[in-house]
Parts: C-alpha cells; sequence; structure tokens
C-alpha cells in the first residue's frame, strides 16, 4: 500500500496529467484486482469484478482528495509579518509605531509505521507596538499629555469632561469660548514593549482503510496567559469513497495571569488602595497584590464540537459542510483593555455638567456559547486546469454576535510547477450586546460619607478600612464615635469617601473594537513553485480593511475605529516520502556521513555536499542562558563593587539577574559543483532578561527610579528575524578520510538592532540593552577553516572561524566586536547510526565599540560597551543519530550542550550557565 | 443574510442530490493539488491566528490553542 500511495505522490509531485494519473490509478486497480480475485467467494465474473473494484477503490489510502495531497511525511516552515495602519487620532500625531506581530510556525509529520503517522508542530508570535486600550470623546483628551506631549502613555482619567444636561459630550471652542456638542470619539493608545508567544502541539493519528482516528493535544504560553488543549477527531470514509464524514472533539483551559500595567494604573483609576479599588470598581475581586504588582487571574474553559461531512460532488467538484458548536465559562476578557467611564453628578445645575472621566476594566459575561456552520466548495475548471475555492462561514454566539465570511480562492498552476492563488475575503459582524465605545453614568463618581444626621465622616487616612469613623464637634474637635475628643495628629483624618454605586453601571461592558459591529475586506496573493525533489516555497501577501461602515446591513462602528493592516508570509516545504521516493537514484548515497562522522551539533560550516547538485535542508536550535553571581574578569564579585565600578561615574542601579536566547535557524545548502557549497542562514531569535535592583544603588531621580522600576517588575523580551548569513565552501582537501574545507561569507545585517523599551510613565524609556538587540546592525565577515577526519569507529576534527565586523557602528550607533574561536572534537560511533562526540572551545570576543546614538537610560554594567565580550572556554558533550536507511534515510538529528569552564569577562558580567544545541538536517 | 443562507442550503441540496458515482479511475482531476481543499495549510493557519486576534468570530475548528490573541 505504501508503495502504491508513493506513486501517486510522486505523480503528484511531478505535476503530472490528467491522462497519467488516471492510468496509474486504473493500472493500481488492476494490480488489486488481481489480488483481490484470489481471495475466495467469487460468485459471478461480474460481481466479482464489481466487488474487487470497489475493494480495490476503498483500500487506496487518499483516494479522498482532501488526504491525497497530503505528503505523508513532510518538513515546512513559514515565517509571516502583520503589520496595522496608524490609527486616526483627529489631529493628535502619534509617535507611537502600529503594531507589528513576527511570527514563525514549523510543522513536521512523520510516518511511525505504514499507517500511524506523528505531527509536530511548533508557533512563535512575538508583537510589539501601540492598540487602542480605550475609547472615548475627542474632547476627553486622550492621547494629550496636558495638551503638550501627545499620544504616549495612555491618559484615562480626566477630573474636567463636560457634558450637557442629556449626557452628550461638550467640546469648548478655543476662540469662542463656545461649549459645542461634539460626539466625536477616538480610539486612546497605549503602547507594549515586546512579548511574545509560544505554542507546541502534537498530533498522533492512526489510519484505517476507510477511517482515521486522530488524538492530539498541545500548550501555548505567554507571559500573562497559558492555554493547555487536547483534541480527539475521527473521520470515516463511505460511499465508496465518495463521502467523508468528520467529527471533532476539544478541550482548551486556559489561565491569565496578567500584571496590571504599573504604568496605565494610576491613569485606571486611583490606587492609593491598590488592588481593593479595582476589586471594588470591578467587583470581580481577581485582582490580589503580588510582590509590588497588581495581578489580575483568571481561568476559562472551551468545550468545542465539530460535525463535517465532505462529498465528491462529481468528476470535477466537491464540498465539505460542516456544523460547530462550541461552549466557552470563565473569564473571557482581555485584561488590558478599559472601558472608559465619565460620572456626572446629577446634583450640578447649569447647561454645562463636569464630569469625572475614569478607565474601568472590561467586564463580559463568564460564559458564551458558539455556534458555526460552515460550506466549503471546490470546483475545477477545466479549460485552465484550475480550480476556484469558495467558502462561506456563519457564526453565531449567545453574546448577540453574528458574523459572516466568504472567501474564493482561485488556485491557477502555471506550469513549470508554479502556482498561482488570488483571493478575496468579505468578514462582517454585529456587535456584542455589552459593547459600548464608553460609558457615561449619571452619578457622583464620590461623595463625602455622613452620618444619620448628616455630620461628614472622618476616617484614618493611613488605615481608612480598621472601622474606627470620627467626627467634627461644634467647636471643630475631632471626637470619635463616643464623643472623645481624639489626638487629630495621630489619626491623621480624611473625609470618608464613597465611590460610585456599580450597580448603576450595565451588568458587562467592553470597549474592545473586536466586538463592535464592522466589516472587513480583504484580498490577497499566494505564488508557490515546487521544485524537483519535493522541496516547494510559497509566498503570500494580504493587504485588510476593516471598517464600520462595511458591515453588512449598516450600524456599524464610526469611522474613527477604521484600520487596515497587511501581512506577508513565505512557506518553504520538503515533502520527506517524495524524497525518499528517489530513493533508489541515490543508492549507495549513505548521507553525508563519510568525512569523518558529524561534528557535534554545536559547529557549524562543519561539512560540504559530496557532490554537485546536491541539497541540504536544515534547521539548528541553540539556547544559551546566564545568570548567577556577577563576575569581574574572573572573579565574583559583590554588588557594592558594582555600583562603585561597573558604570563610570553615575553608578550602576541594576544588574540583570538572569537572560537566556534562543535561536532558530534554516540552513539551506546547495551544491554547484563538486568542490563548491553555497549555503544560506535566515534565523530567528528571541531573548528575554530579567533585572535586580542592586543592593547600595545610588537613590536615583523619580525619573529614572521609574525605569529601574519598569525594569525590575518584570522579564523584558525581544524576538524577532537574526541576521542572515550567506556563505560558501571551498573544497581544499579530500581523500583517504581526511577532508579540509575554507568558508567565506557575510552576516548581513537584517536583524533589527533599534529595540526599544515602551515608554513608562511618560519618560522615553530609550533603546533596550546592547544584548537584547536581535543582530549586530553590521556587515560582518565571517571565515573560518575545517578540518575533519574518520577512521573506524573514530571521527576528529578542528575548526577556526571568526566574525569580523565591517563597520565601526551600526545604524543605532554601536558595532558589536569582533570575535574569534577555535574548537577540536573527538566522535566515536557507538552503533551505526549513533555516535557521540566530546569538544573543546575557546572564543575571544572584543567589547563594544561606540554606543547607541539616540535615547538610552543607563541603569547598570550591562549598558556601558566596556562591559561586553571576553575569552572564553567551554567543553560540549553530544550525541548524534544518523538514519542511514528507511524511508527517513538521509535524516540528521544531533544534540550538544556546551558547559562553560572557564569565564574571563570583560568589565562586569553575568556569567554563562551552558548553551544546547539541536540540529536536524535532511541531505538529498 | 436569511437569503443568503437559504440560497446556499439549496444549492447543496441540489449538489447532493445530483452527485454522480466518480468511479476510482475518474477521480485524477479531484486528486490536483489545486483541488484540495486546504491548498495552503501554513498560511491558512497563520491568517487564522491573526483573524482570530481581530475578529469576533472564533475558529469553528476542533482544535484549541492559539493563545490570548490579547494585542
Amino acid at each position: 500500500m505504501a508503495v502504491i500511495k508513493r506513486i501517486l505522490t510522486k505523480r503528484h509531485a511531478e505535476n503530472a496529467g490528467n491522462s497519467l494519473l488516471t492510468m496509474a490509478y486504473r493500472q493500481l486497480s488492476e494490480r488489486l484486482l488481481t489480488r483481490t480475485i484470489t481471495k475466495p467467494k467469487p460468485t459471478t465474473a461480474v460481481s466479482a469484478s464489481l466487488q474487487a473494484l470497489t475493494a480495490a477503490a476503498l483500500s487506496l489510502p487518499g483516494l479522498m482528495p482532501a488526504t491525497a495531497q497530503a505528503a505523508d511525511e513532510e518538513v515546512s516552515f513559514l515565517y509571516g509579518y502583520y503589520e496595522e495602519s496608524n490609527r486616526n487620532l483627529f489631529g493628535v500625531n502619534s509617535r507611537f509605531d502600529p503594531i507589528v506581530v513576527d511570527s514563525l510556525l514549523g510543522s513536521s509529520k512523520i510516518k511511525l509505521s505504514d499507517r500511524l503517522k506523528f505531527a509536530f508542530n511548533y508557533t512563535q508570535d512575538t508583537w510589539s507596538g501601540a492598540t487602542p486600550i480605550a475609547t472615548a470623546p475627542l474632547s476627553f483628551g486622550g492621547n494629550k499629555e496636558g495638551g503638550v506631549i501627545s499620544g504616549a502613555t495612555p491618559f484615562l482619567q480626566n477630573n474636567g469632561v463636560l457634558f450637557d444636561k442629556q449626557l452628550n459630550p461638550l467640546r469648548q471652542d478655543a476662540l469662542t469660548g463656545e461649549y459645542i456638542k461634539d460626539s466625536q470619539l477616538v480610539h486612546t493608545l497605549s503602547s507594549a514593549s515586546p512579548e511574545i508567544r509560544k505554542q507546541g502541539d502534537f498530533k498522533l493519528s492512526y489510519e484505517w482503510d476507510e477511517a482515521t482516528l486522530d488524538a492530539g493535544g498541545g500548550i501555548s504560553v505567554e507571559n500573562d496567559y497559558e492555554s493547555r488543549f487536547g483534541n480527539l477527531a475521527g473521520r470515516w470514509d463511505f460511499n465508496r469513497k465518495l463521502t467523508s464524514l468528520n467529527l471533532g472533539l476539544s478541550y482548551t483551559d486556559s489561565d491569565t495571569r496578567a500584571i496590571l500595567d504599573h504604568d496605565a494604573t494610576p491613569y485606571i483609576f486611583d490606587v492609593g488602595r491598590g488592588a481593593e479599588s479595582y476589586n471594588n470598581t470591578s467587583g470581580s475581586g481577581r485582582i490580589q497584590k503580588e510582590g509590588r504588582n497588581n495581578v489580575l487571574r483568571g481561568n476559562r474553559q472551551d468545550w468545542g464540537t465539530a460535525l463535517g461531512l465532505t462529498q465528491v460532488l462529481n468528476e470535477t467538484a466537491l464540498l465539505e459542510a460542516g456544523i460547530g458548536y462550541t461552549r466557552s465559562t470563565g473569564y473571557m476578557a482581555n485584561p488590558y483593555k478599559v472601558v472608559e467611564a465619565a460620572f456626572i453628578d446629577p446634583a450640578q445645575t447649569g447647561e454645562v455638567l463636569t464630569g469625572v472621566s475614569i478607565g474601568l476594566l472590561e467586564k463580559r459575561p463568564n460564559e458564551r456559547n458558539q455556534w458555526t456552520e460552515n460550506l466549503r466548495y471546490v470546483q475545477y475548471i477545466g479549460g485552465l486546469d484550475a480550480a476556484l475555492h469558495f467558502d462561506y462561514r456563519f457564526f453565531h454566539d449567545d453574546w448577540g454576535i453574528n458574523a459572516h465570511t466568504f472567501e474564493a480562492d482561485w488556485v491557477q498552476p502555471l506550469g513549470h510547477g508554479w502556482t498561482i492563488t488570488p483571493k478575496v475575503r468579505y468578514y462582517s459582524q454585529d456587535a456584542a450586546d455589552f459593547y459600548t465605545p464608553y460609558m457615561a453614568s449619571n452619578q457622583a463618581f464620590s461623595k463625602t460619607a455622613v452620618d444619620q444626621s448628616g455630620r461628614p465622616i472622618y476616617v484614618e487616612a493611613d488605615n481608612p478600612d480598621n472601622g474606627n469613623v470620627y467626627f467634627r464637634d461644634k467647636d471643630f474637635n475631632l471626637v470619635d464615635a463616643d464623643g472623645k475628643i481624639v489626638d487629630e495628629i495621630a489619626v491623621n483624618p480624611i473625609n470618608k469617601a464613597i465611590p460610585f454605586d456599580r450597580n448603576k453601571l450595565p451588568g458587562h461592558y467592553s470597549s474592545d473594537h473586536r466586538l463592535s459591529g464592522f466589516g472587513a475586506l480583504s484580498g490577497g496573493l499566494t505564488v508557490s513553485k515546487q521544485f524537483a525533489k519535493g522541496v516547494s516555497f510559497e509566498a503570500g501577501a494580504e493587504y485588510y480593511t476593516h471598517a464600520g461602515s462595511m458591515k453588512l446591513g449598516g450600524g456599524g462602528e464610526g469611522a474613527y475605529a477604521d484600520y487596515n493592516y497587511y501581512t506577508v508570509n513565505a512557506v518553504l516545504k520538503v515533502d520527506l516520502s517524495a524524497l525518499s521516493l528517489a530513493g533508489s537514484e541515490h543508492s549507495g548515497h549513505a548521507g553525508h556521513n563519510h568525512h569523518g562522522g558529524h561534528a557535534p551539533a554545536g559547529v557549524m560550516f562543519d561539512h560540504m555536499m559530496d557532490k554537485a547538485g546536491d541539497v541540504m535542508f536544515g534547521a539548528r536550535y541553540m539556547n544559551s542562558t546566564q545568570s548567577g553571581a556577577m563576575l569581574h574578569g574572573t572573579n565574583e564579585v559583590s554588588d557594592q563593587a558594582i555600583v562603585q565600578q561597573g558604570c563610570g561615574d553615575d553608578g550602576c542601579f541594576t544588574v540583570p539577574g538572569g537572560m537566556n536566547m534562543n535561536m532558530i535557524m534554516l540552513d539551506l545548502m546547495y551544491a554547484p559543483t563538486d568542490w563548491l557549497t553555497l549555503m544560506l542562514m535566515p534565523q530567528f531569535v528571541d531573548m528575554d532578561m530579567s533585572t535586580r535592583e542592586l543592593n547600595g544603588a545610588p537613590s536615583a531621580t523619580f525619573n529614572r527610579q521609574s525605569l529601574i522600576n519598569h525594569h525590575t517588575l518584570h522579564e523584558h523580551t525581544t524576538s524577532g528575524i537574526g541576521d542572515t548569513g550567506v556563505y560558501a565552501m571551498f573544497k581544499l582537501f579530500d581523500e583517504a578520510g581526511h577532508h579540509l574545507h575554507g568558508t567565506l561569507g557575510v552576516s548581513a545585517p537584517t536583524g533589527d538592532v533599534g529595540v526599544k523599551f515602551r515608554d513608562t510613565h511618560r519618560i522615553d524609556a530609550g533603546f533596550q540593552h546592547y544584548g537584547m538587540q536581535l543582530g549586530s546592525g553590521t556587515w560582518d565577515f565571517k571565515p573560518s577553516i575545517t578540518y575533519s577526519g574518520k577512521l573506524d569507529k573514530y571521527g576528529w576534527g578542528a575548526q577556526l572561524n571568526s566574525t569580523i565586523r565591517l563597520e565601526h557602528n551600526n545604524e543605532t550607533g554601536f558595532a558589536f566586536g569582533d570575535m574569534f574561536q577555535s574548537t577540536a572534537w573527538g566522535s566515536y560511533s557507538l552503533l551505526n547510526w549513533l555516535s557521540t562526540s566530546v569538544r573543546g572551545v575557546y572564543t575571544v570576543q572584543g567589547s563594544i565599540r561606540n554606543e547607541y546614538n539616540g535615547t538610552f537610560n543607563k541603569l547598570g554594567p550591562v549598558d556601558y560597551p566596556a562591559n561586553h565580550g571576553g575569552r572564553y572556554w567551554d567543553v560540549g558533550f553530544g550525541i548524534n543519530a544518523f538514519v542511514p536507511t528507511g524511508s527517513l534515510q538521509g535524516n540528521n538529528l544531533s544534540f550538544e550542550w556546551l558547559q562553560p569552564v572557564s569565564d574571563d569577562v570583560n568589565g562586569y558580567q553575568l556569567p554563562r550557565e551552558g548553551a544546547l544545541s539541536a540540529t536536524w538536517s535532511y541531505a538529498f | 443574510m436569511k437569503t443568503i443562507q437559504q440560497a446556499l442550503l439549496l444549492a447543496l441540496c441540489i449538489c447532493v442530490s445530483g452527485c454522480s458515482p466518480v468511479a476510482p479511475w475518474q477521480r485524477g482531476t479531484l486528486a490536483k493539488p489545486q483541488m484540495a481543499l486546504e491548498s495552503y495549510p501554513l498560511q491558512s493557519t497563520f491568517n487564522a491566528h491573526i483573524y482570530g486576534s481581530r475578529e469576533a468570530a472564533t475558529g469553528s475548528s476542533a482544535a484549541g490553542g492559539g493563545g490570548c490573541g490579547c494585542y
């Protein structure tokens, strides 16, 4: 059966014409026919052949078009980029960049046995930039700070908002002083430092002749949100495989643990009483004080079911229809969105009423039932060899949202493996019942409390909730409840305030624009190219327009909420099963194991391709950690010494508590001739750093202390595309177990070196630390020379490599130091597929040259160029597995742990904890 | 909107009732890559995540995950 499928798959890969395929199917059917006929119980010749034909048809896995395309064994990567347009702030020029998201998806599928498949996916999203935190009438001035600076940190509390008696917002004309009704709304923007989400999920599938059962699960982790999920799905093919029934069940359990923005907090509510006042206004009781942070915790659960039917309509069309139901319970609000609420004291007289506006955390129902119906139709267009895909989806929930999605794709093969797919999509949704851009409440924000006889009540300022109350007697003496005069200084009295009655607000409210009524139109294009040997490349782009006026039936949100976004993405896909088909052509080509065994996972540029036309596709992962007591040179150093000497005359305030770096690199190699291998290495990096305050640090100014808090209260993360390497490897010597090659190449500065912190407390927080930038920012020359040897089960090798910065400074002003590294290793093959390695590494790295040319707040040693680089010794221990035969022939997987032996750092730095490298490669 | 749904339902009925039996060797066209229900699965996942974090209609798939999308 596997053979049959491979033949089919290969045909697909070659993009064979209709007649070829038909022929193949016929041949297969005939082959199966003969096999089946030998079985007993043939009644008549006609019925026997019919029976056999049916059996053949049914037993062909992948006859259903849905599965016919899916390669059995495949590795694919996607990089995607999302960028939003600027929001209309009506004359306020935001200096924030709109939100951008970098996404990386990796997907792999392998066959564990003929019928058992395993799939694993990894997703990583990083976002940063400004998004709306609330919506308010323009007259509230939410994006202005005292009317001076524009669009910095959210400005949510305003004690002087103006309304008329019908609670329409008023604006005072600057020239005439007249009050004019102005209902124009505007988003209040808030910016965010980079945040990252990582998700891993898997699926195990078992295939019968007419059915498939999938079981899967996974986890998605963010700093403030974690989801764990599991799912079960089954597919049953019947009606001679013209019909498929799909049934799925899923469960998701998600926890929110959001640190309420310490920056926006004072503007959301007067937090003199911290978590308590949040809970008082929101009534949720979810917020607790944890250390110095106000933390909101919530749990949510989702149960989902889906039922689908796929039907082959005729030789050129198929249809899928499905229904789904999802029930969600628990905390479903967005902890970072607030609803601007204005409180207008009805006791006021006159035509112009003054109110107090604050931001309230949004409140959504804790139950949501969702239903979907969807239809997908695929029609082959004969004359053009194209296919038209049409999808429609209807969504309905008990929050009052009905949504419609229409999508049409035209998949047009162009020959030579090229396919072009334009698409158009239209989406429209109603607003949720509880959606409101902002609220105006006809009650005072707070009132002075009085007793039954009308006397104002006083409480202790330092402990207002201890139950003690005080009054003024007729001589204005402070007296307690029994009328005894008390010591006013000791009590420190303040008026007892009664906050607004939250029961007078709606039960639920949100001004998240995702719950508003709007329509969205988008158009996109995907171009794909299928190369030989099962490698394919796709590039896609989409432009999306969100507008209230595009809502079906009208009545959408105002134009102030309109925005656009675009996405671009690139996909690289390797069909391993198509490759292993070509296995016979590659017989005797036992991978790339011949040059003295594989070098340990941490060694780059370790081998060349064997002969002209060879291709290698691989991925590398590296994780390195720094933590522990700070070093000065080779010695541990006290906080006091760092404060005094680590940061020049300014003194040091903070040091990093730990730093983590993850790097994912793609490894693409191609040999145009026997003596030359070309290599392209794009990479994706993410880093996080925690910071602590130094003991004995000098006292800081208010602004500096705000920045210090911003660093120490939570970890900081950066992530995105790193630098891209382009290399050429030259064979210098290759004989009798000895191999020598040289590598010349450059690293292009594709990684961002201008990553900044979000503003905090209206202070421009400036650039992130040097080591948290995503690349070097300079063009770097990277030469190396590698020797490797092999005798029987033993392998050995050595490499010298260097990174030389070709520029004195990058666009943000600095350049990392040059790097030189030497390494030598030995390996031993335990089995024909498994070997171990030991390696020694010596590295010298220079300190940073020059410094940032923009706003940069120096708080600790990491912010000073001299505290970078050093001399390092490491020992590496590795294992290496290679698949010499079978369907996964040519796959290589290796791991190496690099253990630091000695650190001799320049200036004051964190010691290294170690580094883990993992590489996977596939040569063909 | 009801009209659209009814029209689609009607179309579905016509299609299903009008199904002609398709023998295995007549399924060559259906097996072409452009006829796959999902032409670009990885791109679809990427786009679905973005739609999901910008629109209220959540995914209908039986798979979970996707994170908060709270940006």
